[in-house]
């Protein structure tokens, strides 16, 4: 017994974190990663449906399937603002991305992450090489991007998600 | 939209023309060119009533569309967080995958012990509860048919609850993959290059490692991934010292040489008295970088309780690292164990086929580089150099006799694997190596295979 | 293995905890056995259940000598290999008789997932159970030679612990022959597996395991050649470790093995012609009216189609084997020395074991089994390679009898000098306050290392 007894106290923690509430973890919220990316400036929700030529163009252009129609994006006075979702390996990734006015990352932030595996794409320095990327960017796991050993496919899905918004601003937030 | 702006060029084109007949029954000279004046005047006051009106319909249908947008976004985002919240139905809690290999081993000086194996199919089946509990399970069946006369086994190869209670930490409770290595927890198909995982990784790290308990881990955003727990452990009486025949004869069944292949318990009707104790780290703060060490130590029971044997501490460490350069793929991992207080096992056992060794280690270097790519399809050559010894010390044997008998396979190698993963996408892997043995040069082979995951 | 060890370990297991229970809370003084195991031992000592009115199991099972059979000249059976019994006393058996000892924990017969059998009582395994194994003799013609059922239950009721028999069995058992039967079966079997003269585990090698006893060099080196897989490798088949690692090791993995002996003239029924009239007339290779073919008969019936098992007998436990010779099913060696002989030499040197065949150079190897098994091998000693090639149900091909003409033994005498030694240390009665008084209890055949004993 002797030895283990500095151990012990895991399961007892194990009990107590089971009383943790119920709602997911919410690392960051829509309004503090705006706020990290744009700091005081004023975002105004820009409501986007994509037409269904849009879409196609996004696909065609990305190579990533649009799951929704509808686009989740702020303008600021200094670029956008887009919160999207990805599945990681079974569950939704929640995460935001910022754009400056020229359509170049400004910043890629994890909200919210539910899955036992994979937890390591909200490491900065992966994250950071999104940084600067814009339309045209390649934004290919294993080029470009490099991906984490053991979160493949959180990071997978996070760089497709992202070189679609990338896409996205390209087809229908640009030309405006 | 597009049929709107119709009727309005309708509308207009019904109002020139209107103008233009009026201009054809006009009387002639001064008095025409008056008109045409006024016309112009009254044409340039429609035009311009026309844009004010066309701005206003755009307002309109901006403030509709925008409107509808709202609607039809709020409406998503109330599905999409009751589906994740309360869960949808059960179908929408539930995931399902599953993975699986078929090899075929040819051994190149033996070719009579050739095999063909549906070496795993595995299905996974995962449970939502929350937005922070999530259970998930593996089911294996190795060898393909599992019974009493069938050399199958049906496996649980993971049955755990995970439930993340802050930012920075979740726990984990009930059976599950131990965080050593490149592989262990990833040990899908398509996620390791050759047709057999390598062997630093089946005879030195146990091939796939799990054990029943709690662990706690997390990730920190500075990139440092760990991994605590309190879990069973390993069990000697299930080791073999005096196996009636050499335990293993070619490079298929080299997993028997494994002194932790032997006793681990896999959780069936596992001995707990004995709990053992890991720490994993791994550091991914450098993208394409992987660096990673874990340390796992327990009481690992003694081989015969019938006898007057000391317990034995079994210590497992591990480091490990990957570098992806592009298309590049380099790894390497070391591994090494100690059973402590094995000689007076051995000394009561002098000239057995099979002694307890005192030590265990093993490690190896890889490369791999992807030499073709089409959009998901890319071919994947390797090089791999390995070294194991599983019987690397051995304390109290009988003075003179060697751990080893005469004529039986040497439990240490050099082994190079050459090969390629042929990926026809990221879920089917095509595979072909080469693996020669420098000592049991025996076991030198040829190995095709298929993986798939999903 | 593992899980077939396990019951009767269990069994002993309980047992214990029971005899623990019993001692501590009645006393002492009175017997530590359940009431079924105390009929059970007046049972196994009674010769008034017997034709002859002069057997019982203890007659042939003798406690000092590991529960076999006395072997001297002055012992009930005359120095014979096999047993005498029978109304007069004067009909021979067939098979040397085995210990009893460590007995209990035999498994039931089964065949292994790849096919090998294991267990059962008898040397042939035909009894599934020991209590069905204790019921037999009472009704062989050539030993306790009662008639049937009924002819034992006519002599139980003689019997002054009837009444008692009755109590704990039942009426319907003093009354209908074949339960009277089954459950003195029962009563029997239980004593064996209760009573700790049994399974002592009392060995100095056991108390070598556990700490309390020291082995000579001759005896550890000994076991070392007892192990090794390339000399003596006696532990494939005498497991010198622990099958579950709770039961000390039983030096029998109860698998069956054909290994060829010599037919031994000395039992009455290999002798033809000579051979009691109640021997099976089994042999129709015109060599031999009776083979003893184990497994596949003449005595067990249900593998007489599996002709790949004729001539296989099972492994029995080394636990006090310097006690009972001689040794092997027919009795063929007397001593230990001269068995483990047979075994590194019994093909590198045939002619010391086999008849000589027709030609001068010849030599006929496995005599003992009809040539169609794979016996009667013949093998000319002058010819290297003549016994090459060898197709037949002995086994030819492990350590140490994978040997073949001109080869050198896998053991020198001196090495068997040294297994024999380590095989004496298996001998139960050893007492680690007292490791002088040990060479006493050892027979002759093994080496006087009272002085190597202490601890």
């Amino acid at each position: 017994m002797r030895g283990h007894g500095a151990w012990l106290w895991l399961p007892p923690l194990a009990a107590v974190a089971a009383y943790a509430p119920a709602q997911a973890v919410v690392y960051l919220t829509v309004e503090q990663a705006q706020k990290e990316m744009f700091g005081d400036e004023a975002l105004t929700s820009l409501p986007l449906v994509l037409s269904a030529a849009q879409i196609a163009a996004i696909e065609r252009d990305s190579g990533v399937k649009v799951a929704s129609p509808i686009v989740r994006v702020w303008k600021a006075p200094s670029g956008y603002f887009f919160a999207d979702a990805v599945i990681g390996k079974h569950d939704l990734i929640e995460y935001a991305v910022g754009l400056d006015a020229n359509g170049r990352v400004r910043g890629v932030e994890i909200l919210e992450y539910r899955e036992a595996y994979g937890g390591e794409v909200r490491n900065a320095a992966w994250r950071a090489q999104f940084d600067g990327k814009r339309h045209g960017d390649a934004l290919r796991l294993g080029e470009d991007i490099q991906g984490i050993s053991g979160a493949t496919l959180s990071c997978q899905h996070l760089t497709d998600g992202i070189r679609r918004l990338l896409a996205t601003y390209a087809v229908a937030i640009a030309p405006r | 939209m597009t049929h709107r702006l119709a009727s309005f060029a309708l509308v207009f084109s019904a109002l020139v023309g209107c103008a233009a007949r009026a201009d054809e029954s006009a009387p002639p000279a001064a008095s025409a060119e008056a008109r045409a004046q006024s016309l112009e005047r009254k044409i340039e006051t429609l035009s311009r009533e026309l844009d004010a009106l066309k701005n206003e319909l755009k307002q309109v249908e901006n403030q509709n569309e925008a409107l509808a947008a709202q609607q039809q976004q709020q409406a998503v985002l109330a599905q999409q967080q009751s589906a994740v919240q309360n869960g949808g139905g059960p179908w929408d809690r539930l995931s399902l995958w599953g993975y699986g290999e078929v090899n075929y081993y040819h051994p190149q000086h033996r070719p009579e012990d050739t095999q063909a194996d549906l070496a795993r199919a595995v299905f996974g089946i995962g449970y939502r509860f929350g937005e922070r509990t999530v259970f998930n399970s593996e089911y294996e069946v190795e060898h393909a048919v599992s019974s009493a006369d069938d050399p199958g086994e049906f496996e649980v190869e993971q049955f755990w609850v995970d439930h993340r209670f802050a930012g920075w930490g979740a726990v984990k409770a009930g059976l599950f993959l131990m965080p050593f290595g490149l592989l262990n927890e990833h040990h899908e198909p398509t996620n390791y290059y050759g047709v057999q995982r390598n062997f630093v990784e089946t005879l030195i790290i146990p091939s796939t490692w799990r054990e029943g308990g709690v662990g706690l881990h997390g990730d920190t955003v500075s990139g440092l991934g760990w991994d605590l727990g309190l879990t069973t452990g390993f069990d000697l009486s299930k080791y073999e010292l005096n196996p009636e025949t050499p335990l293993y004869g070619r490079a298929s069944e080299l997993k028997e040489a494994s002194p932790l292949q032997a006793t681990h318990q896999e959780l069936a009707l596992a001995n707990a008295q004995h709990l053992a104790q890991y720490l994993a780290l791994n550091y991914h703060g450098l993208p394409g970088f992987l660096f990673g060490a874990a340390v796992f130590t327990g009481n690992a029971g003694r081989v015969d309780r019938s006898a007057h044997l000391p317990d034995s501490r079994l210590t497992l460490w591990e480091a490990h690292a990957r570098w992806r350069p592009g298309r590049a793929d380099f790894a390497a991992v070391f591994a090494r164990g100690t059973l402590g207080d094995t000689a007076a096992t051995n000394a009561l056992n002098p000239g057995a086929s099979n002694p307890l060794p005192g030590s265990f280690f093993g490690y190896y270097l890889q490369g791999a580089y992807d030499v073709w790519r089409r959009d998901q399809t890319r071919l994947a050559p390797f090089l791999r150099w390995e070294r194991y010894n599983v019987g690397a010390s051995y304390a109290g044997l009988a003075a003179g006799f060697a751990a080893v008998p005469a004529g039986f396979p040497q439990p240490y190698d050099r082994v190079w694997t050459y090969g390629m993963n042929f990926y026809l996408n990221p879920h089917v892997v095509f595979k072909a190596d080469y693996q020669s043995f420098q000592n049991n040069a025996d076991f030198t082979r040829f190995d095709l295979g298929v993986g798939l995951n999903f | 293995m593992s899980s077939h060890l396990h019951s009767p370990s269990v069994a002993a297991l309980l047992a214990a905890l029971w005899l623990a229970a019993c001692s501590s809370g009645s006393g002492t003084g009175l017997s530590s056995l359940s009431p079924a195991a105390r009929l059970g031992e007046r049972l196994f000592e009674d010769t008034a259940l017997s034709a002859s009115g002069q057997q019982s199991c203890a007659t042939c099972h003798v406690a000092r000598f590991a529960f076999a059979e006395n072997p001297g000249l002055d012992g009930p059976d005359r120095g014979s290999p096999v047993p005498l019994g029978g109304p007069e006393m004067d009909r021979p058996g067939f098979r040397n008789t085995p210990s009893l000892k460590y007995v209990s924990y035999t498994p039931a017969f089964h065949f292994e997932a790849d096919g090998t059998p294991v267990g059962g009582f008898f040397r042939d395994g035909r009894a599934a159970s020991l209590a069905e194994q204790a019921q037999q003799p009472f009704l062989t013609s050539f030993e306790m030679a009662n008639a049937d059922a009924a002819a034992v239950l006519d002599k139980l009721k003689t019997r002054p612990y009837f009444a008692e028999f009755v109590a704990f069995y039942g009426a319907q058992a003093g009354r209908d022959p074949q339960i009277a039967l089954a459950r003195i079966g029962a009563a029997i079997a239980a004593y064996e597996l209760e009573d700790e003269d049994f399974h002592p585990f009392s060995s100095k090698y056991d108390y070598w395991r556990r700490g309390r006893a020291a082995l000579s060099a001759q005896e550890l080196e000994g076991l070392r050649l007892f192990n090794d897989p390339t000399k003596g490798n006696c532990a494939a088949c005498h497991p010198s470790t622990s099958a579950d690692g709770v039961t000390p090791p039983l030096f029998t993995d109860f698998t069956y093995d054909n290994l060829g002996l010599p037919r031994n003239a000395a039992i009455a029924a290999n002798r033809d012609e000579e051979a009691p009239e109640y021997t099976p007339a089994n042999g129709t290779d015109g060599v031999h009216r009776y083979y003893d073919l184990g497994l596949c008969g003449p005595f067990r019936t249900d593998l007489a189609q599996r002709s790949d098992l004729c001539g296989a007998f099972k492994v029995p436990s080394l636990r006090n084997a310097a006690l009972t010779a001689p040794y092997f099913h027919n009795g063929a060696f007397a001593t230990l020395a001269e068995a483990i002989r047979f075994y590194v030499r019994r093909d590198t040197d045939p002619a010391q074991w086999y008849p000589a065949a027709a030609h001068a150079s010849e030599i006929v190897k496995f005599d003992d089994l009809p040539a169609a098994f794979g016996g009667h091998f013949v093998v000319d000693l002058d010819v290297a390679g003549s016994d090459a090639g060898y197709r037949g149900n002995v086994n030819t091909v492990e350590v140490p009898y994978d040997r073949r003409l001109g080869d050198s033994p896998a053991l020198n005498d001196e090495e068997i000098a040294k297994v024999v030694a380590f095989v004496c240390t298996l001998t139960d009665g050893y007492d680690p306050d007292h490791p002088e008084d040990y060479a006493a209890l050892l027979p002759a055949q093994c080496p006087q290392s009272a002085a190597d004993s202490i601890p």
